[in-house]
């Protein structure tokens, strides 16, 4: 059975008794994407992966990777995915390239195809000299590492990674990107949580965002971050006395949020900054503020990401709200 | 073709190059202990000890020492190797990989059981040199030899599918050695290993009746020394059946993820 899809869910539900961990999650990634799916602690990214790959039982929906159902069809979806899990779940009591062939082996690869790709895939990720170390011995980073030459041992047309740089220093999360985009490249699906949205932005052609079981958006990094507030700051002349009241109903309805001041500068912040900018301009004109510079500043996908999650960063919410105007809509400004 | 897959073949190799590697904690335990049972039971006391039969009471002793080993070896293997992999979360790579249920629990039970049959050969082996050493002790022998390899395979998947029960349902390492120390090694204690079932009172010789390891000392001693309180061949039927529905159970439990999903 072949399916466009790498892995497509409907309804998908997870229950820990009276916690509910995946709530009607409904998903569908395309065959060959490099997807993120992006969310805070506890919003079911785990769990939802684990569904997948059989370390847990789904409590209803279906879930699907390739065409196959999860459990009905396990060995056909397990035969297809490799996992480079969050947490460590490694065989402690062999060295590390006697682990990758017992994992090739578990897949139905003879005993010399599994040194040979043991070899190969602990030169992939840089730590074949320590093929006759035991994993317990290992370096954080070349533990990591090795959680994903674990996954790569099987050649899986689907690469499960959980967080995969978690912890890690910049150079090893950049040296682990190179490798799993040249996968990507070469035809393998990628799931990747993370919690680094800078990873999503730069590595992922589609991303999900998750809270509490649900999915809250599905799109690209680029799209998401058109959903976010740019934030316009306008250099004025001199010093206002007051925030400039310049925002006015016939700019697009819900496109500026908050018009604020910081010394001589306006800061507005705006879904679509570089539409409304020049007209903010003519009204301050009009007020009597000259503008002598004007910059904006993109939303991030971080920005969306805490906007659509409530907020993980608890700085967020320290942030203080003097000399702010906090627009619940358009019409209480005017 | 093998029709044992490539998958099952890895689990096992892995399984039994795990407990090879590590003799000093896998087979010279009970290496040690029985040459201890032999030394203290079979020549100290033995000598003393009126002779069952036409046989020495070492000789005696030896097929239910051999049981002993046996199930001990392919519990204590099943159930650490399970438990210890759920600790340790590497029991995953196994329930990631694309092997039936019915698989996993083969691979396991086959290589317990295999342990169990190692030690137990190695038992004989020590039993059967403490009777070369003494002149007036007859050797040891294989009565029939058929019965000794079917009690002996078919006590060992009893064991090493009950260790999977166990060590799918220890939550602690402490629950591991309650079962051996509180369910398996009593069983085998009042299971007629240093002592024929005729000396009991009736009473407590029906209340022997009721330990399955009666039945398996029994059936093995059959096996070496040709003689049985109870009928091998009805003991050898209600062992396989055990045997057989354990394994069952193992299969449904993977199938269900017990202890393993949640």
């Amino acid at each position: 059975m072949s399916s466009q899809f790498a892995i497509s869910t409907r309804d998908l539900e997870k229950d820990y008794g009276e916690v509910k961990a995946l709530r009607g999650l409904s998903l569908d990634i395309g065959a060959g994407q490099f997807f993120g799916l992006l969310g805070p602690n506890g919003a079911g990214k785990t769990t939802f992966i684990n569904v997948l790959i059989g370390l847990v039982k789904k409590t209803g929906g279906d879930a699907r990777v390739f065409g196959f159902d999860v459990e009905d069809e396990y060995r056909d979806v397990r035969s297809r995915v490799g996992v480079a899990p969050q947490e460590f779940n490694v065989d402690r009591f062999f060295p590390v390239r006697e682990v990758l062939m017992h994992n090739a082996g578990y897949h139905g690869v003879t005993k010399e195809e599994a040194a040979e790709r043991a070899d190969e895939a602990l030169r992939t990720v840089g730590i074949y000299e320590k093929r006759d170390t035991k994993f317990t011995y290992l370096s954080g980073g070349m533990k990591r590492r090795f959680v994903l030459a674990r996954a790569l041992v099987s050649e899986p047309d689907l690469l499960i990674l959980d967080e995969p740089t978690a912890g890690v220093d910049v150079e090893l999360r950049r040296a682990l990107w190179r490798i799993i985009t040249d996968l990507n490249d070469d035809g393998t699906t990628i799931l990747l949580t993370t919690h680094y949205i800078e990873e999503a932005e730069q590595l992922c052609d589609e991303v999900a965002i998750m809270d509490s079981g649900r999915k809250i958006a599905v799109a690209s990094p680029a799209e998401l971050t058109q959903r976010g507030t740019d934030t316009l700051r306008i250099q004025l002349s001199e010093t206002p006395r007051e925030v400039p009241d310049i925002v006015g109903t016939e700019l697009e309805a819900g496109s500026i949020e908050a018009v604020t001041t910081e010394g001589r500068e306006v800061v507005v912040t705006a879904k679509r900054a570089n539409a409304v900018a020049p007209e903010l301009v003519r009204r301050l004109d009009r007020a009597g503020y000259r503008a002598t510079s004007i910059d904006i500043e993109p939303a991030s996908l971080e920005e969306v990401f805490v906007d659509l999650t409530g907020g993980e960063d608890e700085s967020e919410d320290d942030a203080p709200e003097s000399e702010s105007k906090r627009l619940e809509s358009p019409e209480a400004t005017t | 073709m093998s029709v044992v897959s490539l998958g099952v073949r890895a689990l096992a190799r892995r399984e039994i190059l795990r407990y090879v590697r590590m003799p000093r904690s896998t087979f010279l335990p009970p290496l040690v202990t029985n040459t201890l049972f032999f030394v203290v039971f079979g020549v100290i006391i033995g000598e003393r000890i009126r002779s069952y039969g036409e046989f020495s009471y070492i000789l005696f002793i030896l097929p239910g020492l051999v049981v002993l080993g046996v199930t001990a070896q392919g519990f204590q293997n099943a159930s650490f190797t399970i438990f210890h992999g759920r600790w340790e979360d590497y029991i995953e790579e196994i329930q990631t990989a694309p092997l039936t249920y019915e698989e996993m629990v083969l691979a396991y039970v086959v290589t317990s059981a295999l342990r169990g049959l190692i030690v137990g050969v190695l038992i004989a082996g020590v039993g059967a040199i403490f009777t070369l050493l003494d002149p007036d002790v007859a050797t040891v022998g294989l009565a029939h030899p058929l019965y000794v390899v079917a009690f002996v395979l078919v006590v060992s998947v009893l064991f090493s599918g009950l260790g999977v029960i166990g060590g799918l349902w220890a939550t602690t390492f402490d629950d591991l050695a309650v079962m051996n120390q509180f369910i398996i090694r009593p069983l085998v204690f009042v299971g007629a290993v240093f002592y024929p079932l005729s000396i009991l009172d009736p009473l407590w010789r029906t209340v022997s009746l009721v330990n399955p390891m009666v039945y398996m000392v029994d059936g093995v001693r059959y096996g070496f020394l040709g003689i049985a309180e109870i009928d091998p061949n009805t003991s050898l039927v209600v062992l396989t059946v055990a045997a057989v529905v354990t394994v069952l159970v193992d299969v449904w439990l993977f199938r269900r993820g017990y202890g393993l999903t949640e």
